[in-house]
């Protein structure tokens, strides 16, 4: 294959294009999905006061402002090393799974759940939220206008701003919570759990009842055996906002468990020469390239992952919905654990099952008396240095890791967002996507469709580059032939 | 009561009346990307907020749904926001005045500005067809960037220079009072 580098800025206008390169006989070799990447966040960040970093990152992306502003407040913590008190636990995990019903929400309905709900085949004029009202109801849409305002209002309520939270500081929150907001934040929970069991329902009537798609969901093009992340509890139970980093193999095992500080220990960075993407890897299994199995350190964190990566939910009704999920996709129970759900686009029901999880959660904390207490701003003394804070992502686990001298003055900042640690597995789902759709250098019918549902499981957030109008998001795919020459473009525009 | 002003040409007819927003949309810490940002916080700060109670200024770095969520209630939007074109007819700094439908032909209902919503226009499509109160009155500036990849708070030369040219045409537009 010839190797080719093309210039960043050059391929701006491509915010969803794949490329495909093909052999000698016209098979695919490699293909991948780029995204432009951000430039100088580093630069921007060094110099600032830390305790800023909760405000600034959460404007990294208009996506996921509040998974970037948890994660900041919590790599504050440990830069101050300040251990927050219950309570403001409590509120923080609150606000941010009240984050993942408004995400989840939008995911399944506009973006993930058209495919299934109009089919794979329709038109992508129509496959976006317009159209799942047109063939479910108006009523379905004012149920997620609805779910989003009043998690929006929670959000608002707990953040201090609808957008943009402000609430996070190093090791506290900015704002109590009264009892009068207790009562209206434990409404909306009851709200958001009927609709995560409604959702869920409407999975099971729609696409769970038509063989077709579950013929689909469980088909080896979609299908994947690589290693999973996710954030665990102490009984290792799905969290959202806190606990260690777990990874499990391909075979259902516990590879490793980490705090998140010592992800280094354990996540390496492979940099290929065609793509200007980081790869990220598991550092203890090595890079074997994009492929699956137990000898190659790809690693997948989706809802997939995250649900492949943890013994069960922590909540009783998402606990039902994870049994069901494994049983129904022919998992077995190994060691108490199920073997792993491989099937990339089962990835959709785990998102409704952590929507569910995460609205059984909320009820669970907003009942807890300690809620209102007003202990929520504690004094620092301690002198900073360094500290790592993670989450979940909808998207992915999401690290923040930041550096001071003395005055608390940043120095040095990385970050690893969530669909990054997906690059590598997203680029696997796209190379089998067109493997079986391109065969000697002819080119099938559906290959944009097809691929397009490869990678949009994944949920990849491309967002941050996209604000500007015309607010056009194609998806191109290119396809090169041996020596690199482009061959065919075909284009559509993806919602 | 309602009062009109009739700006002339039949173009635009203006209703004191009208609740109306105004967003400036954009990442602020994106070079160009926060050009709209930019105009809303200059407007927030010359306008005279006791002379029109009926208006709302705010910034958003949101597309789609949540842009739309925003929008439901108001009679009247102002956009402004970042504009980039194909590298051989981007000109940074150019200003275009465009409507919804403009919008809609640059933007047909199924693209979207992220990967992770919907497109503006689908999200106000939708919420019509579910009987939310759409808003009637689009005007929206777009201002041609050329950085919005690196992150900074000060946008480049050319685009800086659109900001009080675009802050001036709103006030126009609106016949705003001025502190």
């Amino acid at each position: 294959m010839e190797r080719i580098t093309i210039d960043p800025i050059t391929r701006l206008e491509g915010h969803g294009k794949i490329e495909i390169f093909l052999d000698k006989k016209g098979n695919v070799e490699n293909a991948y999905l780029q995204i432009p990447e951000l430039r100088g966040f580093e630069q921007f960040s060094i110099g600032r006061p830390a305790e800023e970093m909760p405000r600034i990152t959460n404007r990294i992306c208009g996506v996921c402002p509040e998974a970037h502003h948890m994660a900041a407040t919590k790599a504050l913590d440990a830069l101050f090393d300040v251990e927050p008190s219950s309570v403001v636990k409590k509120l923080r995990e609150l606000f941010y799974n009240s984050f993942y019903v408004t995400d989840h929400t939008v995911h399944f309905y506009a973006l993930g759940g058209p495919d299934f709900v109009l089919g794979p085949d329709s038109d992508p004029a129509e496959r976006n939220i317009l159209g799942v009202i047109h063939k479910v109801g108006v009523d379905i849409g004012i149920q997620v206008i609805e779910c989003r305002k009043r998690n929006h209002e929670v959000i608002k309520i707990l953040g201090g701003r609808g957008i943009h939270p402000v609430a996070g500081l190093p090791g506290g929150w900015s704002k109590a919570m009264t009892k009068d907001e207790q009562k209206i934040i434990l409404e909306y929970a009851q709200q958001n759990v009927d609709f995560a069991l409604f959702s869920l329902k409407l999975f099971d009537d729609i696409v769970l009842a038509n063989q077709a798609y579950v013929d689909l969901i469980v088909s080896d093009a979609f299908t994947h055996e690589t290693y999973y992340m996710g954030t665990v509890d102490e009984n290792n139970l799905i969290n959202f906002y806190d606990g260690m980093i777990r990874v499990t193999g391909p075979d259902g095992k516990e590879f490793v468990k980490y705090p998140a500080k010592d992800y280094t220990k354990h996540i390496a960075e492979r940099v290929e020469p065609w793509s200007y993407l980081k790869f990220p890897y598991l550092k203890n299994v090595g890079w074997k390239g994009f492929v699956d199995g137990m000898d190659s350190g790809v690693y997948c964190a989706t809802p997939l992952s995250r649900l492949n990566a943890a013994d069960g939910m922590a909540t009783p009704k998402a606990q039902e919905h994870f049994e069901r999920f494994y049983e129904t996709l022919g998992s077995k129970k190994s060691n108490g654990r199920f073997t792993p759900v491989n099937h990339r686009l089962a990835t959709h029901w785990a998102r409704l099952i952590e929507l569910l999880y995460a609205a059984e959660r909320m009820q669970e904390l907003t009942k807890d008396p300690e809620i209102t207490d007003p202990n929520v701003r504690p004094i620092i003394t301690n002198t900073p240095t360094e500290g790592v804070g993670s989450v979940e992502a909808p998207r992915g686990t999401l690290t923040h890791h930041y550096k001071t001298d003395e005055n608390g003055i940043l120095t040095d900042v990385n970050l690893i967002v969530g669909t990054t640690n997906n690059n590598a597995p997203i680029a696997m789902s796209i190379k089998k996507a067109a493997e079986g759709l391109i065969k000697n250098g002819e080119v099938s019918e559906g290959l944009l469709n097809t691929i397009e549902m490869a990678f949009r499981n994944y949920d990849p957030c491309m967002s941050c580059a996209t604000h500007s109008l015309p607010g056009q998001m194609p998806l191109e795919i290119q396809i090169h032939d041996a020596d690199g020459n482009v061959i065919d473009t075909k284009s559509q525009y993806i919602d | 009561m309602t009062s009109s002003i009739w700006l002339g040409a039949g173009y635009f007819y203006i209703d004191k009346n009208m609740k109306t927003i105004i967003i400036g949309l954009g990442n602020p810490i994106l070079t160009d990307d926060g050009v709209g940002v930019k105009v809303a916080q200059q407007l927030e700060e010359i306008i005279d907020r006791d002379a029109h109670p009926e208006l709302t200024i705010t910034e958003a770095s949101a597309g789609g749904l949540r842009l739309m969520e925003t929008l439901l209630g108001f009679d009247r939007v102002i956009l402004i926001d970042a504009y980039y074109l194909y590298e051989e007819t981007n000109n940074p700094g150019t200003i275009h005045h465009l409507t919804l439908d403009d919008l809609r032909s640059v933007s047909p209902t199924q693209h979207s500005t992220s990967a992770h919503d919907t497109s503006l226009v689908t999200a106000l499509d939708a919420a019509d067809k579910m009987g939310y109160k759409v808003p009637r009155d689009f005007s929206i500036y777009a201002i041609e960037v050329e950085n919005i990849l690196e992150f900074s708070e000060t946008p480049t030369p050319a685009v800086a220079k659109a900001i009080p040219i675009v802050t001036e045409q709103i006030i126009t537009e609106l016949s705003l009072k001025i502190r």
